[in-house]
């Protein structure tokens, strides 16, 4: 056990899982959508700081800027241009906590304890030096390339179908004058 | 690792902190000068020669100014607003290469220092990691005042950030295809040498239009005119910064003209190579120093160009600044991708049919 | 440099792909009132999707794996991308009257059909996890969206949340399976994942991931207990797209569960067979006791094919406690019941699209006397719910028989417990099947049916194609068991049988 504590990277590691076990239980408990926003960002930004410390920086970087940068960003966004809430939200507090909470203990019973079982203390160990940027994408390009081209349908997909649904339907007669508008 | 090199880094962050503040000093009086100029007026001119000292006397001002916070503030965001929005400022230049490395002996090591706070490998997606984080300050500064103006403030930035993130991030891939490397003191090296002798190979000359995008959006990025809807006065008081004063409205000042000049230096180095720039056939310190004379000099060209387009074009439209980022921006950076990279690959693999 | 791409084995995937890019595009240029040629157009490409299949059928280079393995076209992949095809054509069909009637955004709708279509089609070649779990998100990302077509209708809008917010948690069980199989066993291809698991069936880990990756596509295939979803998206999502969703998109569900459960865990049949049991046992009791109060008749289909789901996974269970040999069967067997569901089921719901528009409701009640109107539309009703039922000399009766026939050859205790509780649901899944045929035929015509013209309006070409289709397949594969078991055999490949 003084071994581990030996090793500064195992104290950043500590630090880390700390603030994303804290603010992960604050994203669920916070009665302010805003702020569990915000507990969100937090515990991604020290999850690309777990990658970080594993010396993926391609993945770390990403995740901020994907997660952080974007995801988080439109979460923002739609809790403003919605409800703009300014104070406390009360109707976020869902009743049932006790039976919620049961099954969350539960859940992370069964997968640290698998876990647990499963790897113990072995070392796991990292493949290959390099940058894990030039890896990845040769990876994506050569070995992934299938799903790597099939994603790209997903998210057109998505995007297609999302903007259809989302957008407001004209009604006939604006869509008649627009298609006149066009031929014209 | 030992002392020394510890050192080194610690030395570098005080660099680059200091460089920072000086530049925005001298930034906020260039701009006043430059837009008088522009609009037939004078500007300051009283504190110091040719007024060059009017930023102190500003600061100064705030600094000493009373601090007012309205009651129906989210206390905490509230004041976490202001530094959220210097930190990524400051981090993001940490990663510009501003001249060549040079050598010294400390410890009884010889050391190379280089002219960079770090070089990470990926350094490319650091920048565009960082320059997205900004948008939070403005966010939390529009919603935790708990005020209309701020709010809406912060509703519009959070939707241009959005929008023209995707613009900038795909306008700077044809810029990695041409380098192959994400690290930017490798963009950098891959910028040096000329076409002919006489074109510099830039990527600004092959890449134009990816240089015309990268602008665009890194004016929006920062929230300067024509794109300042953020805080645009005749609409929404201050915006986000309605309900700051003194040095917490400092801060979002501060940082706004920092990331101006940031954003500059990344273009400079994206695009007009950096510290690339002809040596003259020079040794020894003089070499060392021309260098960061480019870096500067190509810098403080694209800030004229933001104070020039600030100075002429009016602020526009929430529906105008939508189209142009969406239907206009994006698809041409896309198209203008699409097109780099068949023309890298063409270069390196040959034609698709041998 | 360039990876080692057969670009036959996967010009299926090409061609669907180009023809929905074809579809997004010519309904950007199209006018409104010629937007009906984005149908044209998707209904040719997926019909010339099935060339490349039929040359690599009759090629004889055997399997082609490229990728280091994970993208194999073997006969598996080719009669299930071809079931893929078909059912994806038939569901195209049946959607051409039903879109052009009311305000849907044709084009779009098509696109997304095709992804969806497309997306089956890499998942029935798939062979490692990435490949596989992006293959099951192009088959049900577009169906979220398709279920909430109907913009306008609140029911609708229920559909697609339902769908989505299970479907996205099914996807991250199954995401966070997958990666314990990962770090586990540190192969993602499914021969690598057999060969490194052979030992590791014991350790808790291994038996939490596959339970979490068979829960995630329990979601999937709608079984007990994980069918909320099912009534609600069939009923309030367009009916089309619950025929795709009853269908393909569950038959995509049981490809996955087959490769993944047969290929990469075969070692690990004693964690998959029990769970598998009870998911098999509680989808058929719990969904045809549910079926029997249902009066709505897409929310019947829909408890219907969660039952269905029941009887398809009986086999699972056996392959479990059996040899190499009642492996093969077994598999076999779930392939031919796939097959001939997918054709009764599709045929029921052309049905219930045609039966709604001269009714004018989805009500049981109101189908009274659609026999007597509607002579040919009430017959073909009968073949296909009497076919969903299982009764000879319909092809559901084949499909009935094979998994009995996979459930008694395992032989063990416990299998004949499943097989009599089959046999008992069976029994209960023909009174509500009859129910409505009786309705159909024997019942007076409600007074809240709507006009004599509106009655007895002839059925839109396409629709009737797709109908006449499925039942011909319906009948001629109860008289000819051999045209289904010829191509589920060939299946065995994958499960060294």
């Amino acid at each position: 056990m003084s071994d581990w504590f030996s090793e500064p990277a195992n104290w950043v590691f500590l630090v880390l899982a700390l603030v994303i076990a804290v603010s992960a239980v604050r994203v669920v408990t916070s009665t302010n959508v805003v702020h569990s926003a915000l507990f969100l960002v937090l515990a991604l930004g020290a999850t690309a700081g777990l990658f970080l410390l594993l010396s993926a920086e391609f993945v770390a970087w990403v995740l901020v800027l994907v997660y952080i940068g974007a995801v988080i960003v439109l979460f923002l966004f739609g809790i403003m241009i919605t409800r703009a809430p300014t104070g406390p939200n009360v109707e976020m507090d869902h009743r049932p906590r006790a039976p919620a909470a049961m099954a969350a203990f539960l859940m992370f019973i069964v997968t640290a304890g698998s876990g647990l079982t499963a790897f113990g203390d072995q070392e796991i160990t990292r493949l290959g030096d390099g940058t894990s940027t030039e890896l990845i994408g040769e990876q994506l390009l050569q070995r992934f390339v299938i799903p790597f081209e099939v994603v790209s349908f997903v998210l057109l997909a998505a995007l297609i179908g999302g903007i259809t649904l989302a957008r407001r339907d004209a009604s006939p007669a604006e869509e008649e004058a627009t298609e006149e508008e066009v031929q014209a | 690792m030992d002392g020394w090199d510890v050192a080194i880094v610690i030395v570098k962050v005080l660099v680059v902190f200091a460089l920072l503040l000086a530049a925005t000093i001298l930034l906020v009086w260039i701009e006043r000068k430059v837009v008088a100029d522009m609009q037939n007026r004078i500007g300051p001119e009283r504190a110091g020669p040719w007024g060059i000292l009017q930023t102190l006397a500003d600061g100064l001002k705030l600094l000493f100014k009373e601090q007012i916070r309205p009651n129906k503030v989210e206390v905490g965001m509230y004041l976490l607003a202001p530094v959220l929005t210097l930190l990524p400022a400051f981090l993001i230049f940490m990663v510009i290469p501003i001249g060549v490395p040079f050598t010294v002996t400390l410890g009884g090591v010889e050391r190379v220092v280089s002219m960079q706070g770090t070089d990470l490998n990926v350094g490319l997606l650091y920048i565009l990691a960082m320059s997205s984080l900004a948008v939070y300050a403005v966010v939390l500064a529009g919603w935790s005042s708990g005020s209309k103006y701020p709010l809406l403030g912060g509703v519009r930035a959070t939707a241009q950030a959005i929008s023209y993130e995707a613009a900038m991030g795909l306008a700077l891939v044809p810029v990695v295809f041409y380098a192959g490397s994400l690290s930017i003191s490798e963009i950098v090296a891959a910028q040096s040498g000329t076409w002919g002798g006489i074109v510099p190979r830039w990527n600004i000359v092959p890449l134009f239009l990816s240089f015309v995008i990268f602008f665009i959006a890194i004016i929006a990025e920062t929230n300067r005119a024509p794109f300042d809807l953020v805080e645009a006065e005749q609409e929404i008081v201050g915006g986000f910064h309605t309900e700051y004063s003194g040095f917490r409205f400092a801060c979002f000042f501060l940082a706004e003209y920092i990331n101006m000049f940031n954003m500059s230096a990344i273009a400079a180095t994206l695009f007009l190579g950096g510290w690339n720039g002809p040596t003259f056939g020079l040794t020894g310190f003089v070499s060392w120093l021309l260098p960061i004379i480019y870096f500067f000099i190509k810098t403080f060209v694209l800030i004229f160009i933001f104070m020039w387009v600030r100075a002429t074009l009016p602020r526009f439209r929430y529906d105008q600044l939508m189209t142009l980022g969406w239907k206009r921006l994006i698809p041409a950076a896309l198209l203008w991708l699409v097109l780099s990279a068949v023309v890298v690959g063409w270069r390196q693999f040959g034609a698709p049919w041998t | 440099m360039a990876p080692d791409i057969d670009y036959l084995a996967l010009a299926p995937e090409i061609t669907l792909a180009v023809t929905a890019v074809v579809v997004l595009l010519l309904d950007l240029f199209l006018p409104r009132r010629q937007k009906y040629w984005t149908a044209i157009v998707a209904v040719l490409g997926v019909s010339f999707a099935a060339l490349p299949l039929i040359a690599l059928a009759v090629s004889d280079v055997g399997d082609r794996a490229m990728l280091g393995g994970s993208f194999v076209v073997d006969d598996f992949a080719l009669v299930l991308k071809g079931l893929f095809v078909i059912a994806g054509y038939l569901v195209l069909l049946m959607s051409v009257g039903y879109v052009e009637s009311d305000r849907y955004y044709q084009g779009e709708y098509y696109f997304l059909l095709l992804m969806s279509i497309l997306g089956s089609m890499v998942l029935a070649s798939s062979r490692d996890l990435i490949t596989l779990f992006i293959a099951v998100e192009l088959v049900s990302q577009p169906m979220y969206l398709l279920a909430g077509w109907r913009k306008g209708d609140l029911r609708s809008n229920e559909a697609s949340l339902k769908y989505f917010l299970l479907g996205v948690l099914a996807s991250a069980l199954l995401l966070y399976g997958m990666s314990f199989v990962y770090g586990l066993t540190g192969e993602l291809t499914f021969a690598g994942i057999a060969a490194e698991g052979a030992g590791k069936a014991g350790e808790p880990a291994f038996i939490m991931a596959i339970l979490f990756i068979i829960a995630g596509f329990g979601f999937k295939v709608s079984a007990v207990p994980f069918h909320f979803w099912a009534p609600d998206t069939y009923e309030g999502a367009p009916t089309p797209v619950a025929a795709y969703l009853s269908v393909s998109s569950k038959a995509a569900g049981f490809v996955a569960l087959l490769v993944v459960l047969y290929s990469a865990f075969p070692d690990a049949s004693g964690v998959w067979g029990p769970a598998v049991w009870i998911l098999a046992a509680l989808s058929m009791t719990l969904a045809n006791l549910t079926a029997l109060r249902q009066t709505n008749i897409v929310r019947l289909l829909a408890y219907s094919s969660v039952a269905q789901a029941g009887f398809m996974l009986v086999p699972f269970a056996a392959a479990a406690t059996t040899d190499a040999v009642g492996l093969g069967e077994a598999f076999a067997a779930t392939v031919t019941y796939i097959v001939i569901y997918a054709f009764m089921n599709l045929g029921a719901f052309a049905v219930v699209i045609a039966g709604a528009r001269k009714t004018g409701t989805g009500d049981i009640e109101g189908w009274g006397g659609l026999g007597s109107y509607a002579p040919a539309l009430g017959a073909l009703a009968a073949v296909f719910f009497f076919s969903l039922a299982g009764i000879p000399p319909l092809a559901g009766w084949i499909a009935k028989l094979v998994m009995f026939g996979a459930a008694m050859g395992a032989g063990s205790p416990w299998m004949i417990a499943l097989a009599v509780i089959a046999a008992i649901n069976a029994v209960i899944a023909l009174v509500y099947y009859a129910r409505v045929v009786k309705t159909i035929w024997m019942d007076p015509v409600p007074a809240t049916a709507p006009e004599e013209e509106v009655r007895t309006a002839s059925v839109a070409g396409s629709l009737g194609l797709a109908i006449g289709l499925s039942a011909a397949v319906v009948v001629v594969a109860g008289f000819f068991p051999s045209l289904v078991t010829f191509f589920s055999d060939a299946t065995k490949v994958l499960a060294g049988g």
